[in-house]
């Protein structure tokens, strides 16, 4: 599982160990090229856009802001689209900006199937409305929802 | 925007090998991909084809090709901590004897805002005529760049608000000047240093080097060129000489059963040579 959240640039510490309390399973910001392990979540690092490499590795990098972005939810959705195709679920939850939105759209061009949080629920709805204008999602799901769906595909 | 597949990044490897001797077939593929497909988009080529013939044909394309694709580092004092530990742990720790002759190398400068940074702190510290800095680039279109000192304005808020956490002992403001809305850094800091024009193969690298500053530069490579370019900057080093990484860089599985390098402060990626 990957996890791309908008963050503080300059604060490095604290987030993954405050999810970690939340998780039942391991999360971790990886190192650049370290291999995917199922079961595993793995949180993009504070100012570092996060791919999918080849051979199902994590590759960092500090290219340019992407929607004012870094790390950025389409780089994220892009390039794992592109590595598992229709072996992917992208999901898109509440936020503040339109990143993510093209992202989504790649993985449904690529096969992978799409979610999206239902925008009545959202703190803020434009990560989620723009996400639904590009793309016919598959589903639109509350938390709850989309937590039953996760539990069931394993 | 132009999407490139496999087939079309090998044949863009092969040209530029074949026409320039310049190997990147061992560049990680992602980023390598996004950085082409960026090119394509910037120089409004129609498709791939266009670019292969670009590139065949056009050695000042080729140039400023290579300077789109090396990606730039972010902004100015990335990660202030490590900007703090230098000054306040690093170069004092230094014998003031040891200043002459003291080497700090940069293998891969692009946009040259770690060498600002470091000439910056260098300053700031009264060493920046005592010790020796070589900065490596690539292409002629970074070193123009570099030694004209601009610098995007976008990059300059994030720039400004490191430095105010690098808590500096004057402002970022006093390193530049606006001119017709874009910020021109001092080209006085980087006055005495050595510039040399190499590439990936690293082979005019210099050596002794007390301290090399390469962060956020092997992301774009992958495990194999890492650990070439690794075991190279090793060479590189003086005895118990240091490397300094991006902290999200690994150099673990090269020659881990007999490491060259030992960690000495992991939360900014500090190694120091093993001897």
């Amino acid at each position: 599982m990957l996890l791309c959240l908008h963050r503080l640039k300059h604060v490095r510490s604290g987030f993954v160990e405050a999810l970690s309390l939340k998780s039942n399973i391991p999360i971790e910001e990886p190192n650049d090229k370290d291999q995917l392990k199922p079961g595993r979540a793995y949180l993009a690092p504070a100012n570092y856009h996060m791919y999918v490499e080849l051979a199902n590795r994590i590759a960092l990098s500090t290219d340019a802001p992407v929607n004012h972005s870094r790390p950025s939810i389409d780089l994220s959705f892009i390039t794992a689209a592109n590595a598992y195709r229709d072996k992917l679920i992208g999901i898109i939850l509440s936020g503040a900006n339109r990143d993510g939105a093209f992202g989504l759209k790649t993985v449904a061009d690529k096969g992978g199937l799409t979610i999206v949080q239902d925008p009545k629920e959202c703190e803020v709805k434009t990560m989620t409305e723009s996400a639904m204008q590009l793309t016919k999602v598959d589903y639109v799901y509350s938390t709850d929802e989309i937590i039953r769906f996760l539990s069931k595909i394993k | 925007m132009v999407e490139l597949g496999i087939v079309d990044i090998r044949e863009i490897v092969r040209i530029i090998k074949s026409v320039y001797n310049y190997d990147f077939s061992n560049y990680a593929l992602t980023s390598f991909k996004y950085s082409l497909e960026k090119v394509i988009a910037q120089n409004g080529l129609m498709n791939a084809e266009t670019l292969f013939r670009k590139l065949s044909e056009d050695s000042n394309f080729f140039d400023k090709f290579l300077d789109n694709i090396l990606v730039p580092s972010t902004e100015m004092f990335r990660d202030p901590s490590l900007w703090r530990w230098l000054r306040e742990d690093y170069f004092p720790s230094i014998s003031p004897r040891h200043f002459e002759n003291f080497k700090i190398w940069l293998p891969l400068c692009v946009s040259g805002a770690e060498l600002y940074s470091l000439c910056i702190l260098l300053k700031e510290l009264n060493l920046l005529d005592s010790v020796k800095i070589i900065a490596s680039v690539f292409s002629n279109e970074s070193l123009t760049y570099i030694r004209s000192g601009k610098y995007p304005l976008k990059k300059l808020e994030v720039s400004i608000e490191n430095y105010r956490r690098f808590q500096g002992n004057s402002n970022l403001e006093n390193y530049y000047k606006l001119i017709n809305n874009e910020a021109i850094r001092d080209t006085s800091l980087i006055s005495n240093v050595e510039f040399i024009k190499d590439d990936i193969t690293f082979n005019k690298a210099p050596q002794n080097v007390k301290l090399i500053l390469f962060r956020n530069v092997m992301i774009y490579f992958n495990p194999t060129l890492q650990a070439q370019v690794l075991d190279k900057l090793n060479n590189c080093l003086s005895a118990a000489g240091n490397l300094i990484i991006g902290i999200k860089e690994s150099i673990k599985g090269t020659n881990s059963a007999n490491p060259v390098f030992e960690i000495v402060n992991e939360n900014e990626n500090i190694y120091k040579r093993k001897f």
